[in-house]
């Protein structure tokens, strides 16, 4: 069973442990800029005729004679949407990284619930197969966990662009696009970030491989068999074409490392092999919510 | 081409499942992988060898079969017909004698045989065949007929020096008879390599034909005199490589010891030096008796001289004689020569008589007697003493040894009778070693009386009279030996003849065991025959062992008269206690014990000479030299090697040719 009694323990665990890690450097800090009714004073400005007397500060007004305002800055909910790749190349690797990739979302889920942010889950692989709409409160987690278990590798073809290009129409507030994959996707995954960044999404990337697909062993002649398309391809591995192989995947890493870095974004590089809670850990120690 | 193994070739049908795995290798292994994008973006720089990758696993397919069909081909042992016309059957004889020890030819002949030796077995090719036979003291198979070269080689290897005669004819014979049980159309020879010092050379070399030339082609070595000959009769051929050079040589021919039949103390030694030489020689010849001088001669030998001399000296210690001569020459084995001296041991002798001046003289006079006399008998005798009763004896003789020299009455030996009409001596035992050096014929014997043996079957009649009547008989007795004399010393001539201390000498040496007057030094390779009477003491120990002169030891058959040799090297060759076992008295298997712990004193001395003037003689014959001519060996080519071992290692590359395309395939 993926999501036990231990694991809501580590839920909690961690909850307790990330304070305001959401709000904090690791998914950026999303307070709005829009100033209206909410509680938190943010300055004063001149009265203008039309102006809502209940905010005159008439403290200020009898001491100096001014009409100001007081402008107070409205919080909002921070919208944490998780699009996690179901794909079938997730279903690789022992443990497979699909489950991994659960893990990680239903950490991440638990704890911007109990930071009181709204969260969606978006499943995908060739289109979006699953939602899981935005929601909040802790009390949603079980139903989440739930969400999260139906959950399977499926599908043949993944693009992240197409996903992505639906994603952003959708009429929803915007706020943190946390994308889970192994973002193994022919169609290359840099459409679908881009398009989240333009459309002011915040992504952060959570990668996962199998040390497998890193670093092969296999040698001779061989039929790979593609986890996602079914097709077949013939080919005589050699140790220089492992090497090659090597080459190109640790490229293929540095390529997403460096994507994250030039526009910004969160991006964990992990394995599955690692366990969730210790890669939940790195992530908050990276953003500094625990020492 | 021929298959000596025809059957051999089903293993051919294993290319039916090569074919069958290789059709079944294009299904590939099948593996999943999560995107084969990265491979695919691999694969593309290989595009320009697809090529090749294509066609590499029919290459390789092809190679498997080629490297099955050579397999197939090669243990099936094809060969041609003209290998089999042309397969030889070849006798290597060696001369490993005395003379192949000669240093004319550096290191040695032997070393030489050997080289050119290993030369003709170099030439061996595939499906001939070697046999090696040694030509030293006996004709031997070293090793029989095979087609393995290193076997034939490591035997001429093994072969080791001896210092006796050559026995080429012999060996040569043996290796005919080698060659006729074997009758399968092969050519046949028999290879000689000797100096040509042996008995026959001459009727071998008549049989020899000219050289037929053929394959042989002519050559000279600077120190080889080679005489290739081939015999044409329908025996098998002989080629007869002639090791050596004219060289000179100085050797002892004979070197024997023998004590003197009239002095007990003295020795008498026969010295035969022979000058084999073309030159004449000035050399030494020294004797030493245990180490010290005792005589020095200076020689001088005209060329193909002989010297011999006796030298007659004294000694009772007895002890080894070492001949040695002073001349540098290529043979040193017979520059030297052993011989051994039997010690002479004091006899206590009782003298029980009531007075003879000839009977007490003869013993007197022998240095070698310790003489008692007394007039009546006492009542015991120390052990070992001679106890001669003269006139009256006990009727019931001691134990130990007796002579009764006229007795005037009956013992528990004989009966007494009346007086021999006709005491002449008639007949005697020329055998008897009583008897040796002695004529007793027409002797006359006053007085003798008619004696009867009681014990007839332990008797030895030595002298009889006319008539029959024993005048001398001994008694071979369990508790001690027994000679009995009917004569009247006083009244006979007996005494005044060379006869008589002669056979007082010998009946003293019978006594004594008679067996310390000669031990003839054997010539080398000579076999020896003795029992445990010879030697100089009783052996304590069941376990005997033979002690070369090089100081090895070998364990000799624990029984009373055995042949030990042959004596294959010059020097004193000794039969010793284990002494292993001779404390513990076990007559357990013989073991050989360490070198250093068989020192003890040896039950038997046997010297061992070259002592052969043909040996000695190193100078290869001249009629074999005058036709000097080199015959090399065939060279044996490509054809030294079987076609099924250039198929292995054509089978060999292509398995290393498929070994790097693998490797360039998979690995690289």
């Amino acid at each position: 069973m993926l999501f036990d009694g231990d694991f809501l323990k580590k839920l909690e665990y961690l909850s307790l442990i990330s304070r305001r890690v959401f709000r904090g450097s690791i998914l950026a800090q999303r307070r709005t800029k829009q100033m209206g009714g909410g509680i938190e004073f943010a300055d004063h400005r001149e009265y203008a005729p039309g102006d809502d007397f209940r905010h005159l500060d008439w403290n200020v007004y009898a001491r100096h004679g001014d009409l100001l305002l007081k402008r107070f800055q409205e919080e909002e909910d921070l919208h944490v949407y998780f699009l996690i790749d179901c794909s079938r190349s997730m279903g690789f690797g022992n443990p497979p990284k699909f489950d991994l990739a659960r893990q990680v979302t239903a950490a991440l889920a638990y704890i911007a619930l109990s930071n009181l942010d709204r969260i969606g889950i978006i499943a995908y692989s060739q289109e979006i197969i699953a939602d899981f709409p935005l929601t909040r409160g802790k009390d949603r987690i079980l139903s989440l966990l739930r969400f999260l278990e139906k959950l399977e590798p499926q599908g043949t073809d993944t693009n992240l662009g197409r996903i992505v290009n639906s994603f952003v129409l959708r009429p929803q507030r915007r706020g943190l696009a946390v994308v889970i994959s192994d973002l193994f996707d022919p169609n290359g995954y840099e459409r679908g970030l881009d398009l989240l960044r333009h459309r002011t999404y915040e992504p952060h990337l959570v990668q996962i491989h199998d040390p497998a697909e890193a670093r092969p062993q296999m040698l001779g002649e061989i039929e790979l068999v593609d986890a996602e398309t079914d097709s077949v391809r013939k080919v005589t591995i050699t140790e220089r074409a492992l090497r090659e192989y090597r080459k190109v995947f640790d490229s293929f890493q540095a390529g997403v490392a460096g994507y994250g870095k030039k526009y910004g974004l969160g991006c964990t590089q992990t394995t599955n092999e690692v366990d969730f809670e210790d890669l939940i850990l790195r992530m908050m120690r990276t953003a500094g919510a625990v020492s | 081409m021929f298959f000596e193994s025809p059957g051999s070739l089903l293993w051919l049908l294993l290319g039916v499942p090569i074919v069958i795995f290789y059709i079944l290798k294009i299904r590939l292994r099948r593996l999943p992988v999560s995107t084969v994008m990265f491979w695919t973006q691999v694969l593309e720089e290989q595009n320009p060898r697809s090529i090749w990758q294509r066609l590499r696993h029919l290459v390789s397919l092809l190679l498997q079969l080629a490297m099955l069909a050579l397999l197939a081909f090669a243990v099936a042992d094809p060969y041609f017909f003209w290998e089999a016309r042309s397969a030889r059957r070849i006798v290597i004889v060696v001369d490993n004698s005395a003379s192949m020890n000669a240093t004319d030819v550096k290191p040695t002949r032997l070393a030489e045989a050997k080289r050119q030796a290993e030369q003709w077995i170099a030439g061996m090719r595939h499906r001939d065949e070697f046999a090696l036979v040694a030509a030293g003291i006996q004709p031997q198979v070293i090793v029989g007929f095979t087609s393995r070269q290193k076997t034939v080689s490591s035997a001429v290897q093994s072969l080791t020096t001896t210092d006796g005669p050559s026995q080429v004819a012999d060996a040569v014979a043996l290796a005919r008879r080698l060659l006729g049980e074997r009758q399968d159309g092969k050519q046949q020879e028999v290879v000689v390599f000797s100096d040509g010092r042996f008995s026959g050379v001459e009727e071998l070399s008549s049989v020899l034909a000219p050289p037929s030339g053929g394959h042989e082609p002519p050559g000279t070595t600077d120190t080889l005199a080679t005489s290739p000959t081939t015999n044409s009769t329908a025996q098998a051929p002989v080629k007869l490589q002639i090791i050596g050079t004219r060289a000179a040589n100085l050797g002892i021919t004979q070197f024997q010891v023998r004590r003197s039949l009239v002095d007990p103390l003295g020795y008498e030694i026969l010295a035969e030096v022979t000058n084999a030489s073309d030159q004449p020689v000035e050399c030494r010849f020294e004797v030493d008796l245990n180490d010290e001088p005792i005589d020095v001669v200076p020689l001088k030998l005209d060329a193909g001289g002989k010297w011999s001399q006796v030298f007659e000296k004294t000694s009772a210690s007895g002890g080894r004689l070492l001949a040695t001569l002073k001349h540098d020459d290529a043979l040193a084995a017979d520059n030297t020569a052993s011989a051994v001296l039997p010690r002479r041991e004091i006899q206590p002798v009782l003298l029980v008589t009531s007075g003879n001046l000839f009977l007490q003289k003869v013993f007197e006079v022998n240095p070698l007697v310790k003489l008692t006399v007394v007039a009546e008998a006492p009542a015991t005798v120390p052990a070992g003493t001679v106890v001669v009763y003269h006139r009256v004896a006990p009727e019931k003789l001691p134990a130990g040894q007796v002579f009764v020299i006229d007795p005037a009455n009956a013992t528990d030996l004989f009966a007494i009778g009346e007086q021999i009409a006709n005491p002449i001596v008639t007949k005697q035992d020329k055998d008897s070693p009583l008897m040796s050096h002695v004529r007793m014929d027409n002797v006359l014997m006053p007085e003798a009386r008619a004696l009867t043996p009681i014990l007839p079957e332990q008797t030895l009649i030595l002298a009889e009279a006319v008539t029959k009547e024993p005048l001398f008989f001994a008694v071979n007795r369990p508790e001690g030996r027994v000679l009995v004399l009917t004569v009247n010393l006083d009244k006979g001539d007996l005494p005044l003849r060379t006869a008589f201390p002669i056979t007082v000498a010998n009946a003293l040496h019978w006594f004594a065991g008679n067996k310390q007057d000669l031990r003839e030094s054997l010539a080398a390779g000579s076999l020896a025959t003795i029992s445990s009477s010879d030697f100089a003491r009783p052996a304590k120990s069941a376990s005997l062992l033979l002690k070369s002169p090089a100081g090895e030891l070998k364990p000799l058959p624990a029984i009373e008269r055995m042949t030990i040799g042959p004596l294959d090297h010059c020097g004193v060759w000794s039969i010793i206690e284990d002494p292993g076992l001779a404390d513990s008295g076990k007559a357990t298997a013989p073991k050989i014990s360490d070198k250093t712990q068989a020192d003890e004193s040896p039950l038997l001395e046997i010297a061992c000479n070259l002592a052969n003037a043909t040996e000695s003689d190193i100078r290869p014959p001249e009629e074999l030299l005058a036709n000097t001519v080199t015959t090399s060996p065939v060279l044996a080519g490509l054809g030294s090697r079987p076609v099924w071992f250039w198929l292995l290692l054509t089978g060999l590359v292509l398995t290393t040719l498929e070994w790097v395309m693998y490797q360039r395939r998979v690995i690289s």
